[in-house]
């Protein structure tokens, strides 16, 4: 049966648990397929560095060695201070980083906007596709109708 | 309580367990990092961080140029409040990218879904179709049965 019952939506859930934490996963949308197991060469090193920059790995590393470069400069720890309160070096680095930062958060917003796009696409192609299904049901509910009023005629021919 | 209600609480809620699968393995299921990334994202994202913010700002300038205060550790220009925002944009970009790839994590889990119920829904909607097909040609039967029931009768 076709029904969506308890058990088959435990099953679908399964299906989405095991694809939820892995973008490399066989997709069965057309739009996840084309986005990601398509993605040209430039959108996937775009999808890279986005996922590097935006992860929890990078912002401790980088929060470890900024306290690191503070510390050092500020208390002369170990090594000759090449970059003394206020710090002005470690200004231009972050700035640096955060030049960067902008675009890379577009780059990655873009290619979002792009799915999106393709997604409301897809939608249009499918909710075209659902009318024909359920005009040819209608059709087919309209031919049933009239048979049975033709039954009905003979019937009320025959006790007239 | 009513389905206006319902669907209130359980956008403010987020920790609230959702109806939704998509929203259960997003929200409910989400691991230590997700959740912190979420909230980091909700705390930057907030009217109350901008307002903190600028507060802070404003007693850092005043603080810094005002005669009254003796101490100070950050004359005109201001180079160590230029350092500060600094850091705070250099850490923005990466708590942007990683809620952004936590929306698109969900955007992805949802069109799974959607592929998931269409799969389910196409199904049964072919299996309406067919049954009304299987109905009309019983009706078409019965129609058949009775013509032929008259036509036996009428010659007599």
């Amino acid at each position: 049966m076709a029904q969506p019952d308890a058990s088959g939506s435990h099953v679908l859930v399964h299906r989405l648990r095991l694809k939820h934490r892995d973008p490399k996963a066989d997709h069965k949308h057309p739009i996840n397929r084309a986005h990601y197991e398509e993605a040209s060469r430039g959108a996937r090193i775009a999808d890279q560095v986005s996922a590097v920059l935006g992860s929890w790995t990078f912002i401790i590393i980088q929060s470890v060695l900024l306290l690191a470069w503070a510390a050092v400069n500020y208390w002369g720890l170990f090594v000759r201070h090449w970059d003394p309160y206020p710090f002005i070096l470690l200004n231009l680095v972050l700035s640096f980083q955060a030049t960067y930062a902008g675009p890379i958060v577009l780059l990655a917003g873009n290619r979002h906007a792009q799915k999106d796009r393709i997604t409301l696409e897809h939608m249009a192609d499918e909710a075209d596709k659902g009318e024909e299904q359920i005009n040819r049901i209608l059709v087919e509910i309209k031919k049933n109708t009239d048979l049975t009023l033709r039954i009905l005629k003979e019937l009320e021919a025959e006790f007239a | 309580m009513s389905a206006d209600t319902e669907v209130t609480t359980a956008r403010r809620t987020v920790a609230a367990k959702h109806k939704h699968p998509v929203n259960q393995l997003f929200h409910d299921e989400a691991t230590r990092g997700e959740r912190v990334a979420d909230q980091a994202a909700a705390g930057i994202g907030s009217w109350w961080f901008l307002i903190i913010q600028s507060v802070l700002i404003a007693i850092w300038v005043f603080i810094n140029s005002v005669e009254f205060f003796t101490h100070k550790w950050d004359l005109y220009p201001f180079i160590l409040l230029n350092l500060m925002f600094t850091i705070q944009a250099a850490f923005t970009g990466p708590v942007l990218l990683l809620s952004g790839n936590r929306q698109a994590q969900k955007d992805r889990l949802r069109l799974e879904h959607t592929a998931e119920v269409a799969e389910v829904s196409e199904r049964a909607t072919l299996e309406i179709l067919e049954e009304i097909e299987r109905n009309t040609e019983a009706t078409l039967k019965v129609l058949e049965h009775l013509k032929k029931r008259r036509d036996s009768k009428s010659p007599s």
